[in-house]
């Protein structure tokens, strides 16, 4: 039992609550910052000193909490969620940089929300207690709440509230889901327990299982999101002020399909087998659908955003394929999608700038005449992005594909039309920003010295990653079987 | 020093050259970048001599090496390591493309002066070569996609060069959208080959594939067709060639590059290399030979009447490859390689040669408004004559052996094959028309006035425009740099021009019937483990069928002189009386108008409805609008619960957070 990990959790936190009680403003955003790049420095050695060849829970952490409730206070590392932190701690970094050098109005506040953001995100990836993650999970929704509703542009109101009802309507399903398993679960006459190791030792009927699992599923759909749970998606996306959106579709949508993998498969088989069939069908019909409305936007946050359903899509399929390959390749791929939307949506913000703030694809164009910084590192991320060979990202997709080809052959072969399709949505968006006539709105110059050191890392760890991709498959691969042969393993009792 | 590490020397040039050159863009004075992208280039192809020497050393048996340099992937079955494979098919490859890339790339030193982005061009242009040859050099199916999908970035950029021209980036993204659906399809293909041969690597796949496939099963039929759609996205092989047409609106070096040495042989290449796999499916191959002489037909009828100079060269490669596809499918694999570099010599010429003759014309490319430039531009002139001679196979040009072989050996294949052999021969009269179609039409008659001024020493000059649309405009980066350059000011030019002009005349030595089969011999022990090794014309056959060939070429050679220079009336009179055939050939038998009809359209209108009828009314509409239906049942009720239970929510979670951090520090303490 180590406290390693409670530190790199409560660190962003602890910044946070110092700086706003005790610094002027912009000491604190300094603090804030420094504290995210201690959790990255903190992560980094985490990397380096995990070790690959165990499949179980490292730097654990486990303590009462509520013990009436049989809630623990329970973290820990593996190969499932090692990445997902190092992406946690990787994406802060430049939002909050890119944060740093620009006004706000109320800058403590904006900077703490920052950093409880962050805490919540490490914490839901870490907890190895389903209360634990059910709490996190929430918590991340609150610092959301007040950052797109006080520093949102535009429609600010409506998209906050649709994003509040949305996520909170999934909150609570996925509460009652908690509480349902915890439960349901327990023996006659034995102590209830969240312990998502626990809970994985307990059965429960496969009736039981399956309402449950639905219920968790439709928390994460909205999360991540999926067809047709998406409706929040383009007003909150048009509104979130850019770094924010960044984590937001980065990060944040992780959490949940990451949830499938952590507490549906290992807890609930059965259920997780039941509908197989159906969270493919909604997984392929989200790359279909994401893609073709990727294409068919206007507005470049928004094709983003509709790209984003369709990757989720690719990631949910990997996830539902029960292939070893196929949830290999929805790890890697919650990874690689992050490491390309951060950039994405900070280079959109670094576009808008060069273009009297317009994202809209009619008015933009030619920006790489006096760009040519900008438009080269805009490249790696577009390519990254759609996946091509060569990027982290191919890997991922190329796992995907294969596990869902095995078992399910027409679904694997509909999916990787959204592989044809995201070339053609994603270099339309290129074409149009950076190439043709320079636009109506556009002024063209290149990065500024800060746009680059915040975009720059971020595309190195992309071309890393592409060139060694090993370096992560090596690391998870134990921990992603494991949770794939439990799901697939029939259950005793049948 | 061994041939592997030669290998990966091979590589190690271009990638270098490529991230000198790119980092150092804009610190980089005048021709710099060029010349240290074209050492870069000279390096992998020294490099590559060095394989070959080192290859050539070793036993008949041991000719086939592999290096791998890390694990790149590996989880469950699906185990990928950075792999080269060095045997003769990779290493003639390599020679051919860096060699020919070299003489692009000092080509392009001279022809890219002045233009404002040229060190961004010679970054592309290295990353290009440098995807070719991981492609070619590749030893398992991961590796391949890779340098097959960089190939298509590296077109893409290229096309795309001139980003301010529309007409460019849109021919880039369809370039890159066929080329991705090549990829998905070869994607597919390792999939299948994964799942039953349980191996990516070729030697795995090609050891398993005796015991588990039995001939013309239905998987490795499956997995030769997808390859196949990889094969004809990238060799520009109906019905996926439109995009290579469109692709002549990048610089005309690019051309040169895309349709001689590198890109569209990959198919080429990629049959060749996977060829137990083809001889185990015939239908697969059958249909790969079809397609190869189908498109060599249809892409010869349309080069004769298309007028723009570029994209008749164009037609013409896509042509000439059918003749390669045909030849690798039908087995004949020393042949089909050996037309693939002769092809890369003469192409390569004929692009620098009009690339000079368009430098003339101030950027202008349509051959009606061309005319006369024989005396303005002798070595012009004379260079793309032998190029034009070689494309026609004209009797002991280098085309003359190489193509006429392909069709002896379809001939000797017997069936079927023969009827293929037949429309090889009928299009074979085709070229050599088109071929001198243009060079009568560019360098005879009477001098337009652009000729007429260069004779006196004065280049043409227009003011910049697209040549295709005719919009103004300006000579800064992302538009054609102000200077046009021909070869015969210009030393690198005549430089790159010359040893092509050479090969193009006497690169057929190589392969003389009955003599030395230098290139048959070298390649064979790639190709020693072939069903139809035996398969073989007899000497005296295959100088019939060359002879056939020759007297075809003379004779169109002859047809074009009487067309184009005696009897000039007679070309509007033809067009004139054959109205309907040359309206159907010069919209290119209407492929583009389809495809908008098939694809383009309904995209867009599923695009449309996605968005104003699914969105709207659908996902926004029925599910959130009863979402909030649901909400304002119960009015001012609802909504007063729902903002407090938010605010109580938020506390709640706050609280919950402090208390959590509270009992933390005091349980570690």
């Amino acid at each position: 039992v180590t406290i390693h990990l409670s530190i790199v959790l409560f660190l962003p936190l602890a910044a946070a609550l110092v700086g706003a009680l005790l610094l002027p403003a912009p000491a604190m955003r300094w603090l804030v910052l420094a504290a995210t790049v201690g959790v990255l420095a903190y992560v980094v050695v985490m990397l380096a000193d995990f070790d690959s060849g165990s499949g179980g829970l490292q730097y654990v952490t486990d303590d009462e909490w509520i013990s009436e409730l049989g809630i623990r206070y329970q973290l820990g590392v593996d190969g499932l969620n090692l990445f997902l932190l190092a992406l946690t701690a990787i994406a802060w970094v430049p939002c909050t940089l890119w944060s740093v050098f620009r006004e706000h109005e109320r800058p403590k506040l904006y900077f703490f929300m920052l950093a409880l953001a962050e805490t919540a995100v490490l914490g839901a990836f870490m907890a190895q207690d389903l209360a634990l993650f059910v709490v996190f999970f929430d918590l991340m929704l609150v610092p959301f709440y007040f950052l797109i509703g006080g520093w949102g542009t535009g429609d600010r109101v409506r998209a906050t509230t649709k994003f509040v009802i949305y996520t909170l309507a999934g909150s609570l399903l996925m509460l009652a889901a908690a509480v349902a398993l915890g439960v349901l679960s327990t023996p006659e006459g034995g102590q209830i327990s969240f312990s998502i190791a626990e809970l994985t030792r307990r059965s429960t009927g496969t009736g039981t299982q399956e309402w449950i699992v639905l219920l968790f599923a439709l928390a994460f759909f909205v999360k991540a999101p999926l067809f047709p749970l998406h409706g929040w998606i383009p007003e909150t996306y048009r509104s979130t002020p850019l770094p924010v959106l960044a984590l937001l579709s980065g990060v944040l949508s992780k959490v949940g399909v990451y949830g499938f993998l952590r507490i549906v498969l290992p807890t609930m088989p059965e259920g997780a087998q039941h509908w197989q069939e159906l969270f493919i069908v909604v997984a392929v019909f989200s790359i279909l659908y994401g893609s073709v409305l990727a294409f068919s936007q206007d507005n470049v946050r928004l094709v983003v955003a509709y790209s984003s359903i369709a990757q989720l899509g690719f990631i949910t399929l990997g996830i539902f394929s029960f292939d070893d390959k196929g949830a290999q390749g929805a790890v890697i791929q919650m990874v690689n999608h992050g490491l390309v939307v951060v950039p994405l949506f900070l280079i959109i913000g670094v576009i808008a700038v060069r273009a009297k703030g317009s994202e809209s694809l009619r008015e933009l164009g030619g920006m790489a005449f006096r760009a040519p910084v900008l438009a080269a590192l805009f490249l790696i991320v577009t390519l990254a992005t759609l996946a091509m060979p060569g990027s982290p990202n191919f890997v991922g997709e190329i796992l995907i594909l294969f596990g869902t080809l095995e078992d399910k052959l027409v679904y694997g072969l509909v999916a990787s039309a959204g592989v044809a399709l995201a070339a053609v949505y994603m270099i339309r968006v290129y074409q149009r920003t950076m190439h043709n006539r320079v636009g109506p709105a556009v002024e063209s110059r290149d990065l500024d010295r800060l746009d680059f050191v915040t975009i720059a890392p971020l595309v190195g760890v992309i071309v890393a990653l592409g060139v060694y991709p090993q370096f992560v498959l090596h690391r998870s691969e134990d921990a992603v079987k494991d949770k794939v042969q439990v799901a697939t393993r029939q259950s005793p009792g049948s | 020093v061994s041939a592997t590490s030669y290998g990966w020397l091979v590589l190690a040039f271009p990638l270098a050259g490529c991230i000198v050159v790119s980092l150092l863009w804009d610190r980089l004075p005048g021709r710099l970048s060029g010349w240290i992208a074209s050492g870069a280039i000279f390096g992998a192809f020294l490099s590559s001599i060095g394989m070959f020497v080192k290859i050539q050393d070793r036993p008949e048996e041991a000719k086939s090496l592999v290096d791998t340099a890390w694990t790149y992937a590996a989880t469950a079955d699906f185990k990928v390591g950075l792999t080269i494979l060095v045997d003769p098919l990779s290493v003639f490859m390599c020679l051919v493309v860096s060699g020919v890339s070299f003489l692009i790339h000092v080509y392009s030193v001279a022809y890219m002066t002045g233009d404002r982005g040229s060190s961004r061009y010679f970054a592309y242009l290295n990353y290009f070569v440098l995807s070719m040859l991981l492609l070619v050099l590749a030893g398992n199916f991961v590796i391949l996609i890779i340098g097959w999908a960089f190939v298509g970035a590296a077109s893409y950029l290229l096309i795309s060069f001139w980003y301010r021209r529309s007409t460019a980036t849109y021919a880039g993204i369809k370039a890159f959208v066929i080329n991705v659906i090549g990829d998905v399809g070869l994607v597919i293909a390792a999939f299948l080959l994964l799942d039953k041969t349980g191996s990516l690597d070729y030697a795995g796949i090609f050891g398993a594939a005796d015991n588990v496939f039995r001939v013309d099963d239905g998987t490795l039929v499956a997995a030769c067709l997808l390859i196949l759609l990889g094969a004809f996205a990238k060799s520009a092989q109906l019905p996926l060639h439109t995009w290579l047409p469109d692709a002549m609106e990048g610089p005309t070096p690019v051309s040169a590059l895309i349709h001689a040495a590198t890109m569209v042989t990959a198919g080429v290449y990629l049959i060749a290399r996977m060829h137990p796999l083809f001889e185990m499916a015939p239908t697969a191959a059958d249909i790969s030979a079809v397609i190869g002489t189908a498109t060599l037909l249809f892409a010869a009828t349309v080069a004769v009447v298309t007028t723009d100079l570029k994209r008749i060269i164009a037609y013409s490669t896509i042509s000439q490859i059918g003749y390669m596809v045909l030849g690798v499918s039908i087995a004949a694999y020393g042949p089909g390689m050996f037309h693939l570099m002769t092809h890369a010599f003469f192409k390569a010429l004929l692009f620098m040669g009009a690339g000079s003759v368009i430098g003339a014309m101030s950027g202008l490319q349509s051959i009606d408004r061309m005319g006369g430039f024989r005396r303005a531009m002798p070595f012009t002139f004379v260079t793309f004559t032998i190029g034009a001679l070689a494309l026609s196979g004209f009797p002991f040009t280098a085309g003359f052996f190489s193509k006429d072989e392909i069709l002896g050996f379809a001939i000797a294949r017997g069936g079927g094959y023969v009827v293929l052999a037949v429309i090889g021969y009928a299009a074979a009269f085709l070229t050599a028309f088109y071929a001198f179609r243009m060079v009568f039409r560019v360098f005879f008659r009477n001098p337009v006035p652009e000729a007429r001024e260069l004779e006196h020493g004065h280049p043409a000059h227009h003011e910049p425009q697209n040549p295709a649309t005719g919009e103004p405009e300006d000579p800064d980066v992302g538009f054609p740099g102000p200077e046009h350059v021909i070869a015969e000011r210009s030393w690198p030019m005549k430089a790159a021009m010359a040893p092509l002009a050479l090969l193009a005349l006497l690169a057929g030595v190589l392969q003389v019937p009955g003599i030395d089969e230098a290139v048959d011999k070298f390649l064979e022990p790639t190709f020693a483990d072939s069903r139809y090794a035996d398969v073989h014309p007899s000497t005296g056959t295959e100088w019939i069928e060359l002879g056939i060939g020759g007297l075809l070429a003379l004779a169109a050679i002859a047809l074009a002189y009487f067309i184009y220079i005696q009897r000039r009336e007679l070309r509007l009179v033809i067009r004139e009386r054959f109205d309907a055939v040359h309206s159907f050939l010069f919209h290119k038998w209407y492929f583009d108008e389809l495809y908008d009809l098939l694809v383009t359209r309904p995209f867009a209108a599923m695009g449309r409805f996605g968005r104003n009828v699914v969105e709207t009314d659908f996902v926004q509409g029925t599910i959130v609008g009863g979402a909030t239906g649901v909400v304002r049942v119960g009015s001012s009720f609802a909504r007063a619960i729902q903002t407090g239970y938010l605010r109580g929510y938020a506390l709640l979670l706050a609280l919950g957070v402090a208390a959590l951090a509270l009992y933390f520090l005091i349980s570690s303490s």
